[in-house]
């Protein structure tokens, strides 16, 4: 008679206890969440640069809602290389008009773009963050983050 | 009369040197919003547009939202949804203002010169006046321009679930580094 409640009671601490494992790991999980290197990831698009400007140009929500968040190849010259401090960034200005491209390199690719020459072809692959209107140089700027050279 | 003509000439091309607008697109603002029960919620953006005026110390900074990166990408996904950022709505924070000691700074002579910047900080659609310590070092032809200093996500409606339950802190660390 005195075992049923002990059983009852069994239960509920096994099902607490799996619970409460199942929610560490979930919390464990989503804690040690990393990005991947964008070198292995798969581009959703592949442009070239001068387009892309234009497209962001022409109509930057809609490039934005397009874009932004994507994973893309951007096939272009190397306009400027940029280093200051640990940051060294890659920019492909649209001469004409003075919008510009630029890319922020993932830790791990930062000495591709300390390779990189003015002038050069390049193909760069990373996760657009977005277009806007710069009030500062009075130009459009998309910007680019997680970037690895696209081999 | 050659001499004069040629110390005028000097002096407007020093002059042209240093009065002119400088600007970079990759300044750096860094935030730590960690707390002791969360080490994640910090991001960097090294993507910043920022000018700076030599002449009338005027200093302007536009981040994108969406150029912020985080270790985690849960992380990023919530700093820039519905509640947080909302960087659809909120695309840029923008900060316009000025050197308050200008005088004190010598743009032609090598140093570091300790500045008090006062302006507007807009984040997540809100403007408020915000003052800011900062150090400009010159060297040669670099201008080095950096601060630190913290803000109250409140006074600009960020108020997620995550800062009650102290994941978030209420008063972020914010680091600017521009390099002209």
């Amino acid at each position: 008679m005195l075992k049923q409640p002990g059983k009852r009671y069994k239960k509920w601490i096994i099902a607490l206890f799996v619970l409460l494992v199942a929610g560490g790991a979930a919390i464990w999980y989503l804690f040690s969440l990393k990005y991947d290197d964008t070198a292995t990831v798969k581009a959703d698009f592949t442009v070239q640069a001068v387009d892309f400007i234009k497209e962001f140009k022409q109509d930057m929500n809609v490039a934005n809602k397009k874009y932004s968040e994507k994973i893309i190849v951007v096939n272009g010259t190397v306009s400027a290389i940029e280093m200051a401090d640990t940051t060294v960034n890659i920019k492909m200005v649209d001469t004409t008009n003075g919008a510009y491209i630029i890319f922020a390199f993932q830790q791990q690719h930062l000495n591709e773009a300390k390779t990189m020459r003015e002038g050069e072809a390049v193909s760069i692959k990373g996760s657009c963050s977005n277009g806007a209107f710069s009030s500062i140089l009075e130009a459009e700027y998309i910007t680019f983050k997680r970037c690895a050279v696209n081999k | 009369m050659k001499k004069t003509i040629l110390s005028v000439a000097l002096v407007m091309a020093t002059g042209l040197l240093f009065a002119q607008k400088k600007t970079t697109t990759s300044a750096t603002v860094a935030f730590d919003a960690t707390t002791a029960i969360d080490a994640l919620p910090k991001a960097q953006n090294k993507t910043v547009i920022a000018s700076l005026d030599t002449k009338s110390g005027t200093l302007a900074f536009e981040a994108a939202i969406k150029s912020f990166t985080f270790s985690n990408p849960k992380i990023q996904e919530h700093f820039n949804g519905k509640g947080w950022m909302d960087s659809d709505q909120f695309a840029t924070a923008t900060f316009k203002g000025s050197i308050a000691n200008l005088k004190d700074v010598k743009f032609n002579k090598d140093g570091e010169y300790a500045v008090t910047v006062n302006g507007d900080l807009t984040i997540h659609g809100v403007t408020k006046p915000a003052e800011a310590k900062g150090t400009i070092t010159v060297a040669g032809k670099s201008i080095k321009t950096t601060s630190d200093f913290s803000i109250k996500l409140e006074d600009y409606n960020v108020n997620g679930g995550a800062i009650a339950a102290g994941k978030v802190s209420k008063e972020p660390k914010i680091s600017v580094v521009a390099e002209f």
